[in-house]
């Protein structure tokens, strides 16, 4: 564990996404400390155990078992040592829909899995070195979509 | 209410009827009093008359005396004397008659009294004459005496005969003169009144007979519409009834009847048979919707069943109104319709459209899993073809290096129609909301989408007039010209810059009878045509239909699904799309939106 390294968390039940993810975290130059879990209700016992960090970053699937996404964002969102979490939602979906709910719930960003590992790599990229702060304060819904330049 | 006459004439008939009846009522009176007064002013110069030869008859009745008795004495024949001897009896009658004809009258009785002290004295002055000539017990002087005195008294009985007819007459002119006095209409008056009375009631004549005419037409148009109500109520499966709210009485129109099931007719209606027919299941709505009209003067709609007689159950929808009529009385209209057919249709429709929603959403769910599960595994195939390394080729064998290209382009192909395919099933599926939009924003947005294309191409993009403001979905108008302006780029010539103009015109729907609604009259003509590879026109139809592809994939990549969504787009804002082409000049894409 490094310190003084960004703490990331993702919440994700395909084991595929989370190597790319991992390779991906590994493979950019930024000091970075990666955990994972599997699903919603893992999650939430991870936030809210006090022995855990909280992240800085939580990347977060939609379609999970057990709690969905969209469930956890809102839980975190009701939680006071929760609430200022950066979240980015980061799922296969790019319906209108999911993109305009979770924008309501409050997420930060929303990233659209990419089909390749270097844009993977490039978002990852972004999404770390980004300042949150400016961000979320001009946070709108046409740039809530991450699109790479 | 418009078509019942407005009948107001009768109120001012009724003023004039009565006026002309108190002007006859008075001059008939007036007639009346005359005629009194005329009756009476007779009885009194009658009485006076009456008077006047008692009177008369009186004096004379004297003068005879006098007479007989001056034959007497200058005769000395007795005969000259019976006038004098009858003459008392003459005289007492005559007093006796005046004495009748005066006693309402104090002063004429009084002088009456005087005149039969006079008419004494004269008897006594007689009988003295009638003494001191009788050669007996002559005396000259006492003779004289006596005739003279007889003169004296002569003339002052006629003196009081003329003060008494004096004072009749007096009276007589007085009463007149009372009588004169108190009515005083005056012939032309009376005339010109009754004349006036007449005129009224000519009038009133004339008005009548036309109110009656008015009523005769109106008779026959009511007769007309009558028919008419009744012949439609009997199309059109509706029926009317009114209720005389004050009288309580209830008619049913003839089809009402039918329409329960019976004979035109054939019973009585009153309030327990409004409800009678009624299913028991909507009895008690209808009976409480029925009491809330009175308070309410409106009947809302009301569905119920009924049963027919033979026990078929048919649909009923009434409504109803409470109206005042011009006599003030108020009366329940209501028209039922028969609406068994509709709400078997509607239960039909009801059924059709859960089964539809059913089958949208099988199409959402298959939306869901085309969008999200499909896609999933393509993608990480796409990502850990993308994770081979161009290490790990170097590896590789030919033929093998040669298969990872081809999974890569075939991945790629299905991420393009899984996504060409979801954007076609979107543009039916999403909400659509219609915003005002200046197509020129949307064009630019477009032209700024294909920019790399459009740059890489070497393209012009030349816009001939203004694209007009319209209420679109502008996303998807946006993605319209996309698609067509992409396919444009895409059908290029080889070698050929590719030139696109777009013009803008606004036309009649009269001018293009055979493609566009005639029910719209202008049309917004949007026309793409550009200087491409073209296609064989008998492909002009087909070419909007979802997969159908003019060329192998491997000479140009596409789904052809692209044109199937410009048609989707168009029809969803109720406008048209058409293709046309020269094959190796060029195509002309004209899109129809309405005005």
């Amino acid at each position: 564990m490094q310190k003084n390294a960004l703490h990331i968390l993702l919440a994700d039940d395909d084991e595929d996404d989370r190597l790319f993810f991992k390779d991906a975290f590994e493979e950019i130059k930024i000091q970075t400390n990666v955990s994972f879990v599997h699903d919603g209700m893992q999650l939430m016992d991870h936030l809210m155990n006090p022995d855990n960090k909280l992240p800085d970053i939580l990347f977060l699937d939609l379609n999970m078992p057990k709690k969905t996404g969209k469930e956890c964002l809102i839980e975190i969102k009701k939680t006071d040592h929760l609430k200022d979490i950066i979240i980015a939602i980061y799922s296969t979906s790019s319906s209108e829909e999911d993109i305009e709910d979770t924008f309501i719930q409050g997420a930060n960003i929303y990233i659209k899995k990419p089909s390749d590992f270097n844009t993977l790599k490039k978002i990852i990229n972004e999404v770390v070195t980004v300042n949150w702060h400016y961000h979320t304060s001009g946070l709108n819904r046409d740039n809530f979509l991450l699109r790479l330049k | 209410m418009k078509w019942i006459p407005n009948f107001n004439s009768s109120n001012s008939l009724r003023v004039i009827f009565v006026i002309a009846v108190f002007i006859l009522l008075f001059l008939s009176s007036i007639a009346y009093k005359h005629n009194q007064d005329l009756n009476e002013s007779s009885k009194l110069v009658m009485h006076a008359y009456e008077i006047n030869i008692q009177l008369e008859r009186l004096m004379s009745a004297i003068k005879d005396a006098e007479t007989g008795q001056r034959g007497y004495i200058i005769t000395r024949n007795a005969r000259f004397l019976t006038p004098y001897i009858y003459s008392r009896d003459k005289v007492n009658t005559s007093f006796i008659t005046l004495k009748k004809l005066t006693a309402d009258n104090p002063k004429q009785q009084e002088n009456l009294q005087k005149l039969f002290k006079l008419i004494t004295q004269r008897f006594i002055s007689f009988e003295n004459c009638l003494k001191y000539s009788d050669p007996k017990t002559y005396d000259k002087r006492k003779l004289d005496n006596h005739m003279f005195g007889g003169r004296i008294l002569m003339e002052n009985i006629r003196f009081k005969v003329d003060e008494m007819n004096d004072i009749e007459k007096d009276f007589l002119k007085k009463r007149l003169k009372i009588y004169d006095s108190e009515i005083s209409l005056s012939p032309l008056f009376s005339i010109s009144l009754f004349l006036v009375a007449l005129s009224f009631i000519l009038l009133a004549y004339r008005q009548i007979s036309r109110d009656f005419e008015r009523l005769k037409v109106f008779n026959k148009k009511l007769l007309i519409s009558s028919g008419l109500i009744s012949e439609s109520e009997n199309i059109g499966k509706f029926s009317t009834w009114q209720w005389d709210l004050d009288s309580d009485k209830i008619d049913f129109s003839d089809n009402q009847f039918r329409l329960l099931g019976l004979e035109p007719k054939s019973f009585a209606p009153n309030k327990a048979t409004l409800i009678k027919y009624v299913h028991p299941d909507d009895k008690e709505s209808v009976a409480k919707a029925i009491d809330e009209i009175v308070e309410k003067k409106h009947l809302p709609f009301v569905y119920y069943k009924i049963v027919r007689p033979d026990f078929e159950v048919r649909y009923f929808k009434t409504t109803g109104k409470l109206v005042t009529d011009q006599q003030g009385s108020k009366i329940l209209l209501g028209i039922n319709f028969d609406i068994t057919d509709e709400h078997l249709l509607n239960i039909e429709l009801q059924e059709r459209n859960k089964e539809l929603e059913k089958s949208n959403k099988e199409l959402a769910s298959f939306n869901h899993v085309a969008s999200h599960d499909l896609q999933e595994p393509l993608r990480k195939i796409q990502t850990f073809i993308s994770r081979v390394s161009s290490a790990d080729k170097e590896v590789m064998s030919e033929s093998g290096k040669n298969y990872i290209t081809k999974i890569e382009s075939s991945a790629k192909r299905m991420r393009v129609l899984i996504d060409d395919l979801l954007l076609f099933s979107r543009t039916n599926t999403t909400k659509k909301e219609f915003i005002k939009m200046n197509l020129n924003e949307l064009l630019d947005n477009a032209e700024s989408e294909l920019g790399e294309v459009i740059e890489e191409k070497k393209a012009t993009i030349q816009r001939i007039g203004k694209l007009p403001k319209l209420s679109v979905i502008p996303y998807q108008i946006e993605q319209l010209f996309i698609n067509l302006i992409g396919n444009s780029l895409k059908y290029s010539q080889p070698d050929v810059n590719p030139e696109i103009s777009i013009s803008s015109e606004k036309v009649n729907s009269a001018d293009y009878p055979e493609i566009l609604e005639q029910s719209i009259k202008k049309y917004h003509k949007i026309t793409f045509t550009d200087n491409g590879m073209g296609f064989d026109p008998q492909f002009k139809e087909t070419i909007f239909i979802l997969f159908q592809r003019l060329h192998s994939k491997t000479d140009y990549p596409g789904t052809g699904i692209g044109l199937a969504i410009c048609k989707k787009i168009v029809e969803n804002h109720k406008g048209y799309i058409t293709a046309d082409s020269i094959l190796g000049k060029g195509s002309v894409f004209t899109v129809f939106l309405p005005d």
